[in-house]
C-alpha cells in the first residue's frame, strides 16, 4: 500500500467514503467504542471534576516543562536509568539505531508506541539491518500487511478477520480459519518466539513522573510486559509532553484514560517502571534507556491555544466522537495521529504547508471537545490553526512553506465582509436577491437557478451537489421590526 | 562518531530543548498570566473500609473483567483452596503438569503439596525456561478493591515472569493487604518505587479485541487469572 499523505486529504478522503467496508468497520467501532466510554464515565460520580484535575495537572506541567523535564530526568537517572535528548525524528531514530548496533542486537520487539511510529521508527531499525516486530496483535496484523494504523486505540479495525486470515496464511502458513480465537493463538505462539529471542524491548510511555523517575505504561495484552522484562535492554521513547509532577497524580489520569479508550474501568494490566533493577539477579532488562522527544512540541507551547494540543493523553476518543471521521477513519489523514487531535498536531509537528488540508476537515460541531478527558478545546484550536494557515502567505515560519493563498476565497471574504459591515448595502442586497430568487423559489428549497435545477456553476457547485440552496425569507426580521414597531 | 563527540551532541540537544522550551514560554508570559496555575489532588470518593467487604468487592470486580476468585478463612486452607483451583484449570482443559512457582516463603507448604500429587515443580525457573510452564504461583504484594486489581512489586519476590509466561496464572493474597481504592494504591506504590524497578498492576486475565473488536482472551499473557484471598487470624 502507498503512504497517504495529509497533503492529499480531499483525496483520501473520497476513497475512504467509496469503501462500503471501512464505513461498516468504522460504524461498528465508533459507535461502540461512544457507548462504552459514555457508561465508564458515568460509572463515576466526579467524572468533571477529574476531567479538570487532569488538565490542571496538564497545564501547570507544561507552564513549567523545563523544571520538570529536569527533575523526571535527574531522578530517573538516580535509579539507573540512562538519559537521551532528541531535538526531532532523525536524532531519536541515530540515538535508537546507535544504541541498538552497540549491542550487536538483530531483533527488537516493539510495544505500541505512536511516537515510535511519528518517527517511522521501523523503517530506520530495518535501515540498520535490525528486525523490528510490533507484537501488539492489531499493529502485528498491519505490519504483515505493510499498512499503517487506523485509529489510535485499534490499529486494524479496518480489516476483517477474513483478511487477516488470508494474511496469516500467506505470511505465516497457518491453515486458513475465520475463528478469530485461533487467529489470536496464532500470532500468540508466533510472537513468543520473538520475545524469547528480542535483544531489545522498544516501548512508549503513557506518563513519567517527574518526582519519582517512573514511567508508566498501560496495555490489555501483556505485549508490553513481554517487551519491557525479556530482552537485555529496554529503550523507551517518549514526547517531552508526557512527564507529570508528582506520582499521586497518575490516579487521575489512570481513572480517566481506559475509560475514554476502552470504555474500561482500567486497563488489564499498568507497568510502572522506575529505573534498572536494584540487584543483578532479579528479574528484568540490565538497561534502560529513556529518549525524551521534541519534534516540533517545544514550538506548541508559545501560544496557550496551540499549547493544549500537548495535554493530550491519546486516547482517541475524538476520534470516535467526531462525524469526520466516523465516515473516513484514520488513513485519509495522512498522518499516524487521525481524527480531531490529529487534525490539530499535524500541522503542528510536520508544518503548516505538509497538511493544510486537516483543520478545515471539521465541521466544528464542537463532539471532540465534549469527550476530551483532558478538555482540550479542539474546535478553538482549529479555528487557530486556519487563521494562521490563512496568514502564512505573509508569515513564514522556519518548517512551513506558504500555503498558496485561494485568490477567489480571498475576493469572496472581502466582499461578505464589506456588505456585512454597511447594514444599508445588507438590506439592498437581501432585496436584490429575494427579486432575483422570486421565480426559483417553491417550498423552502431553490428549485431553478437559470434553467438549471438548482445547481450553482463551480465552485459554488460542491455545495448544492447535496444540498438544497435555500431562498432568502420573504420577509426579513429588520423588516419584520419596522412593520411591528408601526403596527 | 567518537563518544565525546556522541556526548557533546547530547549536550547540545539537551540545552536546546530546554532553551526552546523556556523561550516559547516567555513568549506566551503575558497570556500565562492571566491565568492562576493550580495543582489538586485527585479527590477520591470515601470507601467503607470494613475488611469483609473490601473482599466482597475485590471478587466481585475481578470476576466482572473474567477473572476468578477463592476466598478462604486463613492461611491452613491454602492448599485445599490450591486443589480446588486446579482440578477447575483441568477441568476447562488446560493443562497443569508443569507448574512454576515465585520465591515467595507463603508458596513453601504449597510447593510440597503440589509435588506430592504429582506435578512437576520449579521455583522461578530462566525465562527460556518457563515458557514451557504451564501454571506460574505467586503472591502479590496489595490488590484494589474498587478495580479488582493484583499488585505485584518487584523488590519483595520475584514474580515478574512467573506471572507472566504461563498460560495460567494463581495469585495468593492476604485479605489485609487489599487496598479499598486506586488512590491508596498509589500511595503506597509511591513509597515502594524507591525500591522495586518494576511494579505491576494486573486486572484480569490478558486480552485483545484488536480483530474485529472481538474481544479474546488470552493474547500474550495469561489466559486464566485465579486469585486466592485468604484472611489472617489476627
Amino acid at each position: 500500500m502507498t503512504q497517504l499523505s495529509s497533503e492529499t486529504f480531499d483525496a483520501n478522503a473520497r476513497a475512504a467514503l467509496n469503501d462500503a467496508q471501512l464505513r461498516g468497520a468504522l460504524r461498528n467501532a465508533t459507535s461502540l467504542f461512544g457507548k462504552r466510554r459514555l457508561e465508564a464515565a458515568r460509572s463515576l460520580e466526579n467524572w468533571e471534576e477529574l476531567r479538570t484535575q487532569a488538565r490542571a495537572i496538564k497545564d501547570e506541567t507544561l507552564l513549567h516543562l523545563d523544571r520538570y523535564l529536569e527533575e523526571f530526568t535527574a531522578n530517573a537517572e538516580k535509579a539507573g536509568v540512562q538519559i537521551h535528548w532528541a531535538r526531532d525524528a532523525a536524532e531519536a531514530n541515530g540515538i535508537i539505531c546507535r544504541l541498538a548496533r552497540e549491542r550487536g542486537a538483530r531483533l527488537a520487539v516493539k510495544a505500541k508506541s505512536m511516537a515510535t511510529e511519528e518517527i517511522h521508527l521501523n523503517a530506520a531499525l530495518e535501515a540498520n539491518g535490525i528486525e523490528a516486530i510490533e507484537t501488539d496483535l492489531g499493529e502485528y496484523i498491519i505490519q504483515l500487511a505493510h499498512e499503517t494504523p487506523s485509529h489510535i486505540i485499534a490499529p486494524a479495525i479496518h480489516k476483517t478477520r477474513g483478511q487477516i486470515a488470508e494474511l496469516f496464511t500467506e505470511k505465516l502458513g497457518i491453515e486458513k480459519t475465520d475463528d478469530i480465537a485461533q487467529l489470536t493463538i496464532t500470532a500468540r505462539q508466533v510472537l513468543r518466539d520473538k520475545f524469547a529471542a528480542a535483544d531489545l524491548g522498544i516501548s512508549g510511555v503513557n506518563f513519567a513522573v517527574a518526582e519519582t523517575g517512573t514511567i508508566l505504561i498501560l496495555e490489555n495484552e501483556g505485549n508490553i510486559r513481554f517487551t519491557t522484562s525479556l530482552p537485555k535492554t529496554h529503550v523507551a521513547l517518549m514526547g517531552i509532553e508526557k512527564v507529570i509532577p508528582r506520582f499521586a497524580d497518575l490516579e487521575v489520569f489512570l481513572k480517566l484514560l481506559p475509560r475514554s479508550g476502552t470504555g474500561q474501568h482500567l486497563t488489564a494490566y499498568q507497568s510502572l517502571i522506575t529505573g534498572t533493577k536494584r540487584n543483578a539477579d532479579d528479574e528484568g532488562p540490565d538497561e534502560l534507556h529513556i529518549i525524551l522527544l521534541d519534534n516540533g512540541r517545544s514550538r506548541m507551547l508559545t501560544h496557550p491555544t496551540t499549547r493544549q494540543a500537548l495535554a493530550c493523553i491519546r486516547c482517541g476518543a475524538c476520534l470516535n466522537a467526531c462525524p469526520v471521521y466516523q465516515q473516513i477513519g484514520g488513513h485519509a489523514y495522512g498522518s499516524v495521529y487521525p481524527g480531531p487531535i490529529g487534525a490539530v498536531i499535524t500541522p503542528q509537528l510536520f508544518g503548516l504547508s505538509k497538511a493544510a488540508q486537516l483543520p478545515f476537515a471539521s465541521s466544528l460541531c464542537g463532539a471532540c471537545r465534549e469527550v476530551c478527558p483532558v478538555k482540550i478545546d479542539i474546535p478553538e484550536l482549529l479555528l487557530h490553526l486556519r487563521a494562521e494557515i490563512k496568514e502564512t502567505s505573509k508569515v513564514r515560519d522556519q518548517r512551513s512553506e506558504p500555503v498558496r493563498p485561494n485568490r477567489a476565497e480571498q475576493v469572496a471574504f472581502r466582499l461578505w465582509a464589506a456588505v456585512m459591515a454597511r447594514p444599508r448595502l445588507y438590506e439592498l442586497s437581501g432585496k436584490v436577491f429575494r427579486f432575483l430568487q422570486r421565480s426559483a423559489a417553491r417550498d423552502g428549497a431553490i428549485r431553478r437557478v437559470n434553467g438549471l435545477l438548482g445547481r450553482l456553476a463551480p465552485p459554488l457547485a460542491a455545495w448544492t451537489g447535496t444540498r438544497d440552496l435555500r431562498p432568502i425569507e420573504p420577509e426579513t426580521f429588520r423588516e419584520y421590526w419596522r412593520r411591528a414597531a408601526h403596527d | 562518531m567518537t563518544d565525546r563527540e556522541m556526548a557533546n551532541l547530547q549536550n547540545d540537544a539537551r540545552a536546546e530543548i530546554l532553551q526552546s522550551i523556556r523561550t516559547r514560554l516567555a513568549e506566551s508570559a503575558v497570556l500565562n498570566a492571566r491565568r492562576s496555575p493550580t495543582l489538586p489532588l485527585a479527590a477520591t470518593v470515601p470507601f467503607v473500609s470494613d475488611e469483609r467487604s473490601l473482599v466482597e468487592t475485590f471478587k466481585q470486580q475481578l470476576e466482572s473483567v473474567g477473572g476468578h476468585c477463592i476466598v478462604v478463612s486463613d492461611e491452613s486452607e491454602l492448599t485445599t483452596a490450591l486443589k480446588h483451583v486446579v482440578g477447575e484449570i483441568e477441568a476447562n482443559g488446560l493443562e497443569t503438569r508443569r507448574v512454576a512457582l515465585s520465591d515467595s516463603p507463603l508458596l513453601g507448604v504449597i510447593s510440597r503439596d503440589l509435588e506430592a500429587q504429582g506435578h512437576e515443580i520449579a521455583v522461578t525457573p530462566s525465562a527460556s525456561d518457563l515458557f514451557q510452564f504451564d501454571v506460574g504461583i505467586t503472591s502479590a504484594q496489595a490488590a484494589i478493591a474498587e478495580t479488582g486489581t493484583l499488585v505485584l512489586e518487584q523488590a519483595r519476590e520475584r514474580n515478574r515472569l512467573v506471572s507472566l509466561l504461563p498460560p495460567v496464572h494463581i495469585a495468593i493474597v492476604n485479605a489485609g493487604d487489599i487496598c479499598a481504592t486506586m488512590s491508596e494504591a498509589i500511595t503506597r506504590a509511591r513509597k515502594e518505587s524507591d525500591t522495586s524497578s518494576a511494579i505491576t498492576f494486573i486486572t484480569g486475565p490478558s486480552r485483545t479485541a484488536d480483530i474485529e473488536l472481538t474481544l479474546t482472551i488470552g493474547v500474550h499473557g495469561p489466559k486464566e487469572l485465579y486469585v486466592i484471598v485468604y484472611r489472617t487470624n489476627h
